[in-house]
Formats: C-alpha cells, structure tokens, sequence
C-alpha cells in the first residue's frame, strides 16, 4: 500500500460530482486503487445518486395552484397603497395624540384614557417586537422535522 | 427569440418592462420546480402546495429585486425553502406521504436506457428505500441532499440557495450522504445486499 497522507473523505463525494480539481480528482483516483471500502462507498454513492435523479415527481396540473403573478402596475399599485395606508394611520394618531394632550379634561381622566389605549398598544408592540426578533435572528437553524 | 425559449434572466428582464407573456412563461416554468423542490423538504402534496403557492406570490412580488447576472433556480430555490421553513414553524406539518403516492406515472426512459424487469424492481426498491431514509435525516442534510441528487444543482448554486461557503458544500454534503447511506444499511441492508448479489452472481 502507498503512503499517503490523511484522505480527505469527503473528496469522495466532489469526485462523484465533477467538482474537483485536477489534481484533487488525481489524489482521489489513486487512493481508490488502494482501498476497496473508498471504490464501494463511491458506488453506493453513485447508486443512490442515479436513483435519485431517475426519481420523476408527479407535478400537479397547472390549475391546482395560482402563482397570480403581477406586473409592474400591481406592484406599483400595491405599494402605494400600502404607503397611503401607513399615512392616514400617522397622520390619524398625530391627531389622537394632540387632542388626548390638548382636551380640557382633569388629569386623572387623561392618565385613565392613556392606560386603556396605551396598553393593549403596548402588548401589541412587545408582541410584534418578540416576532421581529425571532424572524430576524437564526431563522432555521433550530428547525427539525 | 420568443418568451419560450428565452432563458430564465432574460425572462425576468422581459417581466420586469411588462411583458404579459413572459411573466405567464415565468409561472409555468417556475411552479413545478419550486412545487418539486417544497414536495421534496415537506414530503406531502398539500402542504407542498402550500409552500408552493406562497413562495411564488413571494417570488413575482419582489422579481425586481432580481440581479439578471445571477442564475434564476437557486433564487427561485431559496425562496421555496424559506417559505418551507417558515411553514414548518407556523403549522403542524401533515404525516408524510410514501414514494408511490407522490412518483410520476408512466415515465418513459429515452431508447436503449430501458431497464430490465429485474433492474427496475431493484432501482424502484432503492428509490422507495431512499425516500424513507431522507425523511429521518435532519433538514440540514435533507436540504442539501435535495439540492444536489433530486434538483442537480452545482454546489455554486447550492452555497448561493444555503447562504454558505462553496468550500462547505462539499463537507456538509459528503457528511449527509454518509447519513444516508447508513440508513440505507441498517433499514435494508443496501451495501450488503449489492455486494451480496453481485457475489451471488459471480
């Protein structure tokens, strides 16, 4: 048996998919001449690929699903739509928030009005925080099925 | 050159300017394989479906984002496996479906490649074997499996759909189909059985 450095195994699999480099490819050439459990592994590789990519899916007919795909003028559209929404919606509590501020009412009525509106605002905003964070920090990572 | 011969780039160049028939030619070749590849990590038609419905809404709503110098799939790809992954947290996922409920009936092979009764039994054995084993590997594994033995993609396009090094695509990969290639033994005993037949023969 030749002396060799440690084999990368994984070699193997760049082998079987056209991904090495010339010399790689070479290394790995010469390492299967020596040990039959690499050449055995490579075919049941090999096997199990060609199984996979002869394995044909069914695909639903065309009409099972609707991928609604729109144009520029929808999108556009859209947008803006969500742009005026956003709008009216600063533009209506600017206007809650100066007449909470302004209105000729004791303080006490204001703090109570403040602590009906403000906190299912503020359970709201946490939650929505909590689901931001969640979305924006190792998504998949902790996903198995 | 028509819309249906035009690559995927240029077709998302003719959809981006409006072009009705490109963006219907988009759909069409889009939805099998985004619906082929959610079928692949989800293992169930209705929940695929699903997927499939949502990440092409995804993928036609933010098409202008799309740099024309990068290969259509693996964007497309991407989008259907956060969509899955996505759907894999918000819902229960339904029980998955065996090969033959989900294969392709009547599928012929080009001339020559024709199977023999024997071998086709046996391929038909390994693929069912596969599917069953693919469903208890981690999604880590799965996904890049899929990527690489069901969708053929390059492990360019692979690093590019993961979001990882090229250089890991190859470990990670290897690691997977080691995974797999376990199960396969210690469910049917897939090496013992080839090698078993092949001395059988000699």
């Amino acid at each position: 048996m030749r002396s060799e450095t440690a084999f990368d195994e994984s070699l193997l699999s760049g082998y079987l998919d056209g991904e090495l480099t010339q010399g790689e490819a070479q290394r790995v050439r010469v390492h299967l001449e020596d040990h039959p459990e690499s050449r055995r592994l490579l075919e049941e590789l090999a096997a199990m690929r060609e199984a996979a990519l002869t394995t044909e899916l069914a695909v639903p007919e065309d009409d099972q699903w609707d991928p609604r795909p729109r144009g520029p003028f929808s999108r556009l559209s859209r947008r803006t739509g969500w742009t005026l929404i956003l709008l009216w919606l600063a533009v209506v509590t600017g206007l809650a928030v100066w007449g909470w501020w302004t209105a000729p009412v004791r303080w006490w009525t204001k703090a109570l009005t403040a602590a009906i509106v403000g906190g299912p605002l503020l359970l709201f905003l946490s939650v929505l925080r909590d689901r931001l964070d969640v979305m924006s920090t190792d998504r998949y990572r902790r996903v198995q099925r | 050159m028509t819309t249906g011969q035009a690559g995927g780039a240029d077709l998302v160049v003719l959809a981006k300017g409006g072009d009705r028939e490109a963006l219907d030619e988009l759909a069409r070749r889009a939805g099998p394989k985004a619906y082929g590849f959610a079928l692949q990590l989800l293992r169930n038609r209705e929940d695929a479906l699903d997927v499939t419905q949502e990440a092409l809404v995804s993928f036609f709503d933010h098409l202008d984002r799309f740099d024309e110098a990068r290969q259509l799939d693996p964007w497309l790809l991407s989008i259907v496996r956060n969509q899955a992954y996505d759907f894999l947290r918000r819902r229960k996922v339904r029980a998955a479906e065996s090969l033959d409920e989900l294969l392709e009936q009547g599928v012929a092979l080009p001339a020559g490649q024709a199977p023999s009764a024997f071998d086709r039994v046996e391929r038909d054995e390994l693929r069912a074997r596969l599917w069953r084993a693919l469903g208890e590997l981690s999604s880590e594994h799965r996904e890049i499996l899929v990527l690489r033995d069901y969708q053929d993609l390059s492990y360019l396009q692979i690093a590019e759909v993961l979001g990882i090094p090229k250089g890991t695509v190859m470990s990670r990969l290897h690691r997977a189909r080691r995974a797999l290639r376990d199960l396969l033994r210690a469910g049917g005993g897939f090496g013992n059985d080839t090698e078993a037949s092949r001395d059988h023969a000699q």
